[in-house]
């Protein structure tokens, strides 16, 4: 065992923390399976389009009271959005610094606060498409599209980032999104 | 056959159901409120019973939903400390007080001092041992009690004895 060698130079062994709960998990999944049937499987022109699209933006509205209220790493507290430490930690990126966020890292909660506010936005404009008052107009529904782009542009970057950052920081942020554990390196520190 | 491939739904079968119901009773109130506010801006009148059913269900659905959201959280920390007994209970001491130190996010250095005052070496030591001045292993100890959100030196070291204390008692209640 290197349990005396751990404990005498101050370096780390492997070990897994609990960060994502079930409720941020679960969210996480079912906003994904909802944007790839909506993008890919669904009539656009139908009934059940519009359904999963409201249940699209719930989602969101749940996980918005929940980083108010919810556990320590799903907290908005932990992953503010601030463009300056995104670039900070761009930078520390290029330099080869290897540390290990326990919640989102700066570049990736930009990431997330810009799916939440695109995925809105999309929800905002169908249903605005469907009254009576903007039925119709034009901006609206390419409001709509642009969006949905947009939404297709973030995701593969953070599918992207994901694969990127696990390959970086050595935890798989996968396999921590299903069983909500973040497996950490030995000898990486967290921050 | 399901919980054998993944551990982790049996373990924490209550807090996902939970979640579930989170989530499903977040969208009702979501329906309900939504259903109110478009029949009133349609001239519906709050002297309707039929809007003020809705209204009120809305409303519980809502208190619902946010009590259900302390509840869950009340679940997992229960759930986490059980973890941390566990844990301390099959002599993962080691690996637990990494956990800790990840937790309160110490820098390196601050984890190797972390680690000497656990085993009761005094600062004079480890400032000889690291060749450093006495007051900077002293400023750093106290960033070390600032981020463990203890008084000092004692109460440090009874974060992990409580652990070790109430080790046996949660595999007790898990078996
Ligand atoms: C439609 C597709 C997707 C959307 C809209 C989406 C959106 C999001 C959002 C909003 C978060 C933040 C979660 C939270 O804090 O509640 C997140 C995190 C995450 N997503 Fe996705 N996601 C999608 C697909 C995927 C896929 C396909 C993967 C797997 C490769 C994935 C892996 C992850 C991981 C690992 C995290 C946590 C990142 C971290 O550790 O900081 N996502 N995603």
């Amino acid at each position: 065992m290197p349990m005396n060698n751990t404990m005498n130079s101050g370096h780390s062994g492997a070990r897994s923390l609990v960060v994502w709960d079930p409720l941020v998990r679960l969210i996480h999944w079912s906003l994904a399976l909802s944007i790839l049937l909506n993008g890919v499987v669904v009539d656009e022109d139908g009934n059940l389009h519009k359904w999963i699209g409201y249940v699209a933006v719930g989602l969101v509205g749940v996980r918005f009271v929940w980083g108010a209220v919810g556990t320590k790493y799903a907290r908005f507290s932990v992953f503010p959005l601030n463009p300056v430490a995104a670039l900070k930690h761009l930078t520390a990126i290029l330099k080869g610094v290897d540390t290990v966020h326990l919640s989102h890292n700066p570049l990736g909660a930009l990431m997330v606060y810009n799916i939440w506010a695109t995925v809105i936005v999309i929800g905002l404009t169908g249903y605005m498409m469907g009254t009576i008052r903007f039925f119709g107009i034009e901006w609206v529904e390419k409001a709509h599209e642009i969006a949905f782009s947009w939404l297709l542009v973030s995701i593969a970057l953070h599918v992207g980032g994901v694969i990127f950052d696990t390959w970086r920081s050595g935890v798989p942020l996968v396999r921590a999104m299903i069983n909500g554990r973040k497996r950490i390196p030995k000898d990486r520190t967290v921050n | 056959m399901i919980e054998r491939l993944f551990p982790i739904i049996k373990r924490e079968r209550r807090a996902t159901v939970l979640a579930v119901i989170i989530i499903l009773q977040a969208l009702c109130a979501m329906f309900f409120l939504a259903d109110v506010i478009i029949d009133l801006s349609e001239g519906g009148h709050l002297d309707d019973i039929h809007l003020v059913f809705e209204g009120v269900a809305a409303l519980a659905l809502i208190c619902g939903v946010v009590y259900l959201m302390y509840e869950l959280r009340d679940l997992l920390s229960r759930m986490e400390a059980m973890d941390v007994g566990i844990r301390a209970a099959r002599g993962e001491m080691t690996t637990l007080i990494d956990v800790f130190f990840d937790q309160w996010q110490l820098t390196p250095s601050e984890r190797e001092i972390a680690q000497f005052i656990l085993k009761g070496i005094s600062n004079e030591a480890i400032a000889q041992m690291r060749g450093t001045a006495p007051s900077t292993v002293r400023a750093q100890c106290t960033r070390i009690y600032q981020k463990a959100e203890v008084d000092g030196r004692a109460q440090l070291l009874s974060v992990f004895m409580e652990e070790l204390f109430h080790a046996g008692e949660a595999v007790g209640k898990h078996i």
